[in-house]
């Protein structure tokens, strides 16, 4: 009894020490705690605030947990409690948790925050509001706020918000009474809050409230605040809009106010048509100030002094001019548009008397349309060939100076245009009979003294003149041009230019501008012509009309001369792949739709197969042993129908090859004989490739027979093909390889036996090279 | 090749019996090579080869004399100062 007693005393005593400890103390804290006894769980966590770690963050939950029941009823009560658990930090000890109390410290933060923030709004005054909202904020900017950023950052705004609310009423009160100074600074704070705040009304409507107050005190507002007024409200849009664009019209910003009434002030108001009326008036003002200002140039233009550079500065800007000036006031354009001419004239004489030639190209190249212009045309060739005249210029100099100076020349109106200006020619007429610039009676209106009758002394042909001066200007660029390479380049371009004008010459039959191809490209005029071509291709399907539309193409369309330059460009490419015995290249172009496309035009399909001929003909002469080409050659074969060349040529160079490399013993029998197959596939009745199979197959046997031959199955499989494959011209040419098996056959015979017999009896009981003999000499049989 | 109009100095309208008068000018003159003045004469004698040479004369396109030109103001029947500025007041509404 008596051990029963001190066990249960020792039990007692060790479960009252037992609960004295930290962690159950801790755990009993956290129970009262989940039940809501906060006060009690205060009381055990304060006894072990030093013991346990987790004390003070609890001691401080139970705190804000007091204090959020607190404040509905009791503010003042629940201040404290949140003030005691921002006072715990002060206590925290070295083991203490501080990340734990660290987001109970800014719990107890955000709630006094919120009191405050609630306080605030019952203020008494807007300035005790305001006093009271800046000191939140500033408690706020001082607070812990681990974990509940956000929230504090939406309680910040909502703080910016009411003040700015305050600040606008301010503002608008001020406004209303006049005081634009007082009211401008009051709609800047509210500008700075409501950028803080979420509350864009607010913002938007402040600076358009600002802009209006500025505006009023006649002050200047910037236009880039545009972006931000159109979102306010519509009343407030309105009244600066309307204020704005007028106060642009005092300053004659009118273009601006314009742009401002087009854009916001849409609507319907009498008041807003004065202002629109009010820019007419100030555009038609500023048109006619330019008007005067081309007036006192007009003016200037005939003093002698009026320097050239002022003709060319007033004709380059006219037209930009013009553009200015017909919306306002269109009556006046066609006026303004007049003047372009003469000042043209006047800048062409000054260059042409000056010799700037240069620049006479450029003025006739600007201006619109010059190649419609005989005369314009007729100015831009003499330009050309006065410059080349004077020489020392560029490969692309050159380009530009022959396309024009052809396309000037091959124009017959051009020169009809010439003979306008003289009275020498009245007592002739003159014939276009041979014009360079067309083939046909395309003209309609020619000048009484021109016609198309024949040549004669008083009947003057316009060819010859054109071809006179085509020939002068030949001479003049070799006379010009002394290094021989870029003599080569001009020479060739030329004849290139002059020959692509005279085929379309040629072929087209109506009254368009025959321009050079490197012209017609430059200015973007291959249209017609292209036009032009494709119509005579319809009708006639003349393939040289395509050749001819080559130059003058244009990418990527759909027209049939770019679909034959695409069946030409197959031709370069192959021709390319076998120069550069690329085989990807060669099997890339060569395809089925390649094939169609070159056989729809005979002038390409026809050629293909010389062309291809000559290409390996190169090759061949390069290296005569290089059985890289065969498999190409196979391919070029294989891709054309007409074949006959190409196969001559493949089993030719195919002999050759063999023969050279038999004969040098670089390549074997075998090989030889393999290669001579497709030479004869390709060629059975080739006595040369014939006889020289007959002769492989001879060395193959032989080799055969003395065991030198490594392919046997591969060669008799090529003697069966050629025995069931042989042609009149092979029989006729095999008496050697028939004297051969003669020669065996009677070895054979000599033991008065049938060879088959004999090989039985004699190569050993039909052992494997028994039976294999008797199956060659089957087989060479059979070819004979 | 030498313009010649320029080497015979006579007129695009010069007559036969002009151009020949001014071949022996012109070799009076000795100004140009006689291989030049008879290139010239046979130039000039030959129409297709004197419509070549008249080629080279720039043309000038057609062209009216610049004049100035006269604009008529309509008269402002508005005046700025007159359009009233509230008309869209939004603060004494």
């Amino acid at each position: 009894m008596e051990i029963l007693i001190v066990f249960v005393a020792l039990g007692i005593l060790g479960f009252v020490f037992y609960e004295s400890l930290p962690n159950p103390k801790f755990k009993k804290a956290i129970r009262l705690f989940n039940d809501g006894k906060f006060a009690e769980a205060s009381e055990i966590l304060v006894s072990i605030f030093e013991k346990h770690p987790d004390a003070p963050a609890r001691l401080a939950e139970c705190k804000l947990k007091q204090g959020q029941h607190s404040k509905l009823l009791n503010e003042v009560e629940a201040l404290k409690y949140f003030n005691e658990a921002i006072e715990i930090k002060m206590r925290l000890s070295a083991k203490a948790s501080k990340s734990n109390y660290e987001l109970i410290e800014a719990l107890a933060y955000y709630e006094i925050a919120q009191l405050k923030f609630k306080n605030s709004l019952i203020s008494n005054s807007d300035e005790n509001k305001i006093k009271e909202l800046k000191d939140s904020l500033k408690f706020i900017d001082q607070a812990t706020k681990t974990g509940i950023n956000i929230e504090f950052n939406i309680l910040s705004k909502s703080h910016f918000s009411e003040l700015a609310g305050i600040y606008f009423e301010y503002g608008f009160k001020s406004e209303k009474n006049k005081k634009y100074e007082t009211a401008i600074d009051q709609y800047s704070r509210t500008i700075e809050f409501a950028s803080k705040s979420a509350e864009s009304n607010v913002f938007y409507d402040s600076i358009t409230r600002k802009g209006i107050s500025k505006l009023k005190n006649n002050e200047h507002v910037e236009l880039g605040i545009l972006d931000e007024v159109v979102h306010a409200k519509d009343e407030y849009k309105k009244d600066f809009l309307f204020r704005l664009s007028k106060t642009l019209l005092k300053n004659n910003e009118y273009l601006d106010a314009e742009k401002i009434i087009i854009k916001h002030l849409n609507f319907s108001s009498p008041d807003v048509e004065k202002l629109k009326e009010l820019i007419k008036a100030k555009k038609i003002n500023d048109a006619a100030k330019k008007v005067d200002d081309i007036n006192y140039q007009v003016d200037q233009l005939y003093e002698k002094s009026f320097p050239i550079t002022e003709v060319k500065s007033l004709y380059e800007k006219l037209d930009l001019r013009i553009d200015e000036i017909k919306l306002v006031i269109p009556a006046i354009t066609e006026k303004l548009v007049q003047l372009k001419p003469g000042l043209f004239n006047r800048l062409l004489a000054y260059y042409f008397d000056n010799e700037q030639y240069e620049k006479s190209i450029s003025l006739i190249q600007e201006y619109p349309l010059f190649y419609e212009s005989p005369e314009l045309l007729k100015n831009l060739g003499i330009s050309c060939y006065r410059l080349t005249a004077q020489g020392g210029l560029t490969e692309r100099n050159y380009k530009q100076i022959i396309s024009c100076w052809l396309t000037a020349l091959f124009c017959d109106k051009v020169i009809l245009k010439s003979m306008e200006e003289t009275s020498w020619d009245d007592e002739y007429t003159f014939t276009l009979i041979d014009a360079i610039g067309s083939r046909y009676k395309q003209y309609s209106n020619l000048p009484p003294n021109v016609n198309y009758s024949s040549i004669s002394d008083s009947n003057i042909s316009i060819g010859a003149t054109q071809n006179e001066l085509l020939q002068q200007f030949e001479l003049l660029l070799h006379q010009q041009i002394s290094k021989e390479s870029l003599l080569k380049t001009v020479i060739d371009f030329y004849e290139n230019e002059r020959d692509a004008i005279k085929k379309i010459v040629t072929i087209i039959n109506k009254d368009i501008l025959f321009a050079s191809p490197y012209f017609a490209n430059q200015f973007g005029i291959n249209v017609p012509v292209i036009k032009e071509l494709e119509a005579d291709y319809k009708e006639y399907s003349n393939e040289e009309v395509l050749e001819a539309g080559l130059a003058y193409l244009i990418e990527n369309s759909s027209s049939h001369i770019y679909k034959y330059a695409s069946a030409k460009e197959v031709l370069t490419k192959v021709q390319k792949a076998i120069e550069n015995e690329n085989m990807r290249d060669l099997e890339a172009v060569i395809t089925n739709s390649n094939k169609s496309l070159i056989e729809e035009y005979d002038s390409i399909n026809s050629v293909f197969e010389d062309l291809v001929y000559n290409s390996f003909a190169l090759k061949i002469e390069e290296d005569d042993e290089n059985e890289d080409l065969i498999p190409m050659m196979e391919e070029c074969i294989r891709f054309t129908d007409n074949k006959a060349k190409l196969k001559f040529q493949y089993s030719s160079y195919i002999a050759d090859l063999c023969i050279s490399k038999v004969n040098s013993d670089v390549m074997s029998n075998f090989k030889a004989l393999s290669l001579m197959k497709k030479a004869y596939i390709n060629s059975p009745g080739n006595v040369r490739i014939c006889k020289n199979v007959s002769t492989l197959i001879r060395y193959n046997l032989t080799d055969f027979l003395n065991d030198k031959c490594t392919n046997e199955k591969e060669m008799l499989a090529i003697i069966d093909f050629i025995g069931k494959n042989r042609s009149k011209t092979f029989i006729a040419n095999s008496d050697e390889l028939k004297r051969e098996l003669k020669t065996i056959d009677d070895a054979l015979k000599k033991n008065g036996s049938s060879n088959e017999i004999i090989l039985k009896k004699h190569f050993m009981d039909l052992s494997q090279k028994g039976v294999k003999i008797v199956t060659m000499i089957k087989t060479l049989n059979q070819l004979i | 090749m030498n313009n010649p109009y320029v080497i015979l100095k006579v007129s695009q309208d010069a007559s036969k019996g002009d151009i020949m008068k001014a071949q022996m000018i012109s070799m009076k003159e000795r100004k140009y090579s006689l291989q030049e003045i008879q290139v010239a004469v046979r130039q000039l004698l030959d129409p297709a080869k004197r419509l070549a040479a008249d080629f080279m004369f720039p043309a000038k396109i057609k062209a009216k004399r610049p004049q100035k030109i006269s604009v008529e103001i309509p008269k402002e029947r508005i005046n700025v100062n007159d359009i009233d500025e509230n008309a869209f007041d939004s603060i004494n509404k």
